[in-house]
């Protein structure tokens, strides 16, 4: 054997080896999640050899795209009706659902605006446009529906919202000034230089905010999802989730 | 089976919204295409260029040009609303800016065919029997290339109506306010509310039918026979 | 009528139309065989043409002046134009064609739309589709919306082509008593010396774009 064929012999069995060690963990979770989650999955990928890719979107959205099968691993949704849907219809292993994470709602406004909200009922008179997560599918946007129909405020507000198909395009509208304000997770406003908090809701009077997240059924990478999983309730990720403006319940 | 009154609603304003877009191209459009037809003229290629960018731009992108060129912060959007009370973004008037916008080129494109291929020598036998200008055009030009014209409008208003991309981006998805056809649809199939966007979807058929049919008509009744 | 053509220069494909020519009678002819410049130099006179240097004047109004940089626009210059290929309107009816170019009146004379049609014979095709006319009957309308607009001037570029010879012979007296009939004096060219010496007082004779004789058609051709 000549030094040419024996140096190819040698890549193969190395990128055998490191296949069999790597593995890709496809993970679907909800818009609020975006930046806290890549920071970790930063950490995940040195500390294990694994690689996680991402889909962030609505959390509705996602739950339909698995629904028709698209391929994922993980499921982290921003609520638990939309990981109820999926629960029964069996697509996901019900031992590995868990609630990790709660978040509370705040009202932004552009960074430049004059806009001062006591409470929400100033709204009626201080905005014309609001935006919000869209309200029918989006787990912000119901959360928020949920909310100011406890205090009776839905229906006058109603006519002023601008929905957007996730939370952080609400998120930019507000940011490019195109609203007068808009309704988003806190974790979302932390992450923005360009919006500032006007209200924020209290945790006690808000609706009850539950991340819960699952392994899909028919993942092809259980064991590496497992580990990661394991790894979102470490003491690491529990810092970064911290950091960012999570309410860690695990 | 029936569309329910939301759908009518949706309906009747994707129609109208279109209608008004091809409306307010139709001048432009014919007074682009007609130099782009005939003449040769420094920046021509430029012109082209910049008729052609919105069916080669991603319509989203399209849309986030219009969403900055409308934003409260550009220059036209803050005039727009300190000086005439105008809002055009997340609005119907953004519904119709970027219906506008993407059909724009469809239409160019038909009506520059239709002048290109009306025989220039019958216009010089027109001024040879007296007329100027603008009775050349509106008399000769304008009847001999309607065909091509007449097919740029029913693109155009086809395009307006699937418009999706670009509408969302710059129009938002408001109930009652901007939802069209095609962003209902795109709901409904989120929701996964299956029947009703099945239900949009033969509205949208029977639109492109009476679109053509309209056509058809129109060619009959006019110049060439 | 008085048309003065003084040092026409038109760079055609194979050689250059020149001429220097000052035309008076009623009924000039211009022939030559195919591609000896006939229909263009037509088409300078039209103004559907724009040599490198002229200087044209029909009765004394200026039409051309290369030297003056000046250019009569086409629609002013009142002269009727009878091409070789077809140029009715497609999308008008028979009788909308004939009126595009007025209805026969203007400050100098006025021919009636009846006197043309009847002596045309065209009164039965007025309603009548563009596209179903013959190639006959499509010349007569032609020839009639020309004379319609009243023109100080009638060029007409062998409008007998493509014509069987009983049709060409028809026509061809409607032609030659034009002028007697509606007092427009024209510029008929032709490459058959039947219709020149038929129709017309004095022909030029054109070759390769420049005028090699002029004088009688009887003595030129026969």
């Amino acid at each position: 054997m000549g030094r040419f064929p024996r140096s190819i012999l040698f890549l193969a069995a190395t990128m055998a080896l490191h296949n069999a060690y790597s593995a890709e963990v496809n993970v679907c979770a909800a818009a609020s999640l975006t930046d806290v989650m890549k920071e970790i999955a930063a950490a995940y990928e040195k500390q294990s050899g694994d690689k996680i890719s991402f889909n962030f979107a609505a959390s509705s959205l996602l739950a339909r795209q698995i629904t028709e099968g698209a391929p994922a691993d993980i499921f982290f949704s921003a609520d638990e009706t939309r990981m109820d849907d999926l629960e029964k219809a069996g697509l996901i292993v019900p031992e590995t659902r868990r609630d990790l994470l709660s978040n509370s709602l705040v009202i932004v406004v552009p960074n430049d605006s004059k806009l001062t909200i006591a409470s929400p009922d100033e709204l009626i008179t201080k905005a014309q446009k609001i935006a919000i997560a869209n309200p029918r599918a989006v787990p912000a946007g119901i959360y928020t529906k949920e909310y100011l129909s406890s205090l009776g405020l839905w229906e006058k507000l109603e006519s002023k919202m601008v929905p957007t198909e996730n939370v952080r395009a609400a998120l930019a509208a507000v940011e490019s000034g195109n609203v007068d304000a808009g309704f988003v997770y806190k974790t979302d406003a932390n992450i923005s230089k360009r919006v500032k908090v006007a209200f924020g809701v209290p945790v006690e009077k808000g609706p009850a905010i539950r991340y819960p997240v699952a392994i899909i059924r028919e993942a092809r990478n259980k064991s590496a999802a497992e580990g990661y999983l394991r790894y979102l309730e470490s003491e690491n990720a529990r810092k970064l989730f911290e950091r960012y403006g999570f309410i860690v319940k695990f | 089976m029936w569309p329910t009154p939301v759908e009518w609603q949706i309906v009747r304003f994707t129609l109208a919204v279109c209608a008004l877009s091809t409306l307010l191209i139709f001048p432009f459009g014919l007074a682009v295409a007609w130099p782009l037809a005939r003449r040769r003229w420094p920046g021509k290629l430029f012109v082209e260029t910049l008729v052609t960018l919105p069916l080669v731009l991603p319509p989203v992108a399209t849309g986030l040009l219009l969403l900055k060129f409308f934003s409260l912060r550009s220059g036209v959007g803050r005039f727009l609303h300190q000086h005439l009370g105008i809002d055009v973004v997340f609005s119907w008037r953004a519904v119709v800016a970027a219906a506008a916008v993407m059909s724009f080129p469809l239409l160019v494109r038909s009506a520059r065919v239709g002048f290109q291929s009306v025989n220039q020598r019958l216009e010089q036998i027109a001024r040879t029997l007296g007329a100027g200008d603008a009775r050349v055009f509106f008399t000769i030009t304008l009847p001999l290339a309607s065909r091509g014209i007449g097919a740029g409008i029913v693109l155009a208003f086809a395009r307006a109506v699937g418009e999706f991309g670009a509408t969302i981006v710059v129009a938002g998805n408001i109930p009652g306010k901007t939802t069209t056809l095609s962003l209902e649809i795109f709901e409904a199939v989120q929701l996964g509310h299956d029947a009703s966007a099945y239900r949009l979807l033969i509205v949208c058929v029977i639109i492109a039918f009476g679109a053509v049919w309209l056509s058809e008509l129109l060619m009959k009744r006019s110049a060439l026979r | 009528m008085k048309l003065e053509i003084r040092q026409l220069s038109l760079r055609l494909e194979r050689f250059t139309l020149e001429a220097n020519v000052d035309l008076h009678n009623a009924r000039t002819g211009i022939f030559g065989p195919s591609g000896s410049g006939k229909t263009s130099l037509l088409e300078t006179i039209a103004g559907l043409r724009k040599p490198e240097m002229a200087s044209i004047a029909l009765d004394n109004q200026s039409f051309e002046s290369t030297a003056q940089n000046y250019s009569l626009p086409i629609r002013l210059r009142r002269i009727g134009y009878v091409p070789q290929d077809d140029s009715l309107f497609p999308h008008l009816s028979v009788r909308h064609n004939l009126l595009y170019g007025g209805n026969g009146k203007s400050k100098d004379r006025t021919l009636s739309f009846e006197h043309v049609t009847s002596f045309l014979e065209i009164t039965s095709l007025l309603d009548r589709h563009v596209q179903s006319l013959s190639r006959g009957e499509n010349q007569r309308i032609v020839i009639a919306r020309a004379l319609l607009s009243a023109p100080r001037l009638l060029l007409l570029d062998e409008p007998l082509t493509a014509l069987d010879a009983k049709l060409k012979d028809a026509i061809l007296e409607q032609l030659g008593s034009l002028h007697r009939e509606f007092g427009i004096p024209m510029l008929y060219v032709t490459h058959d010396p039947k219709e020149a010496i038929e129709i017309c007082e004095e022909i030029l004779m054109l070759e390769s774009g420049k005028i090699i004789a002029r004088g009688s058609p009887r003595e030129l051709l026969a």
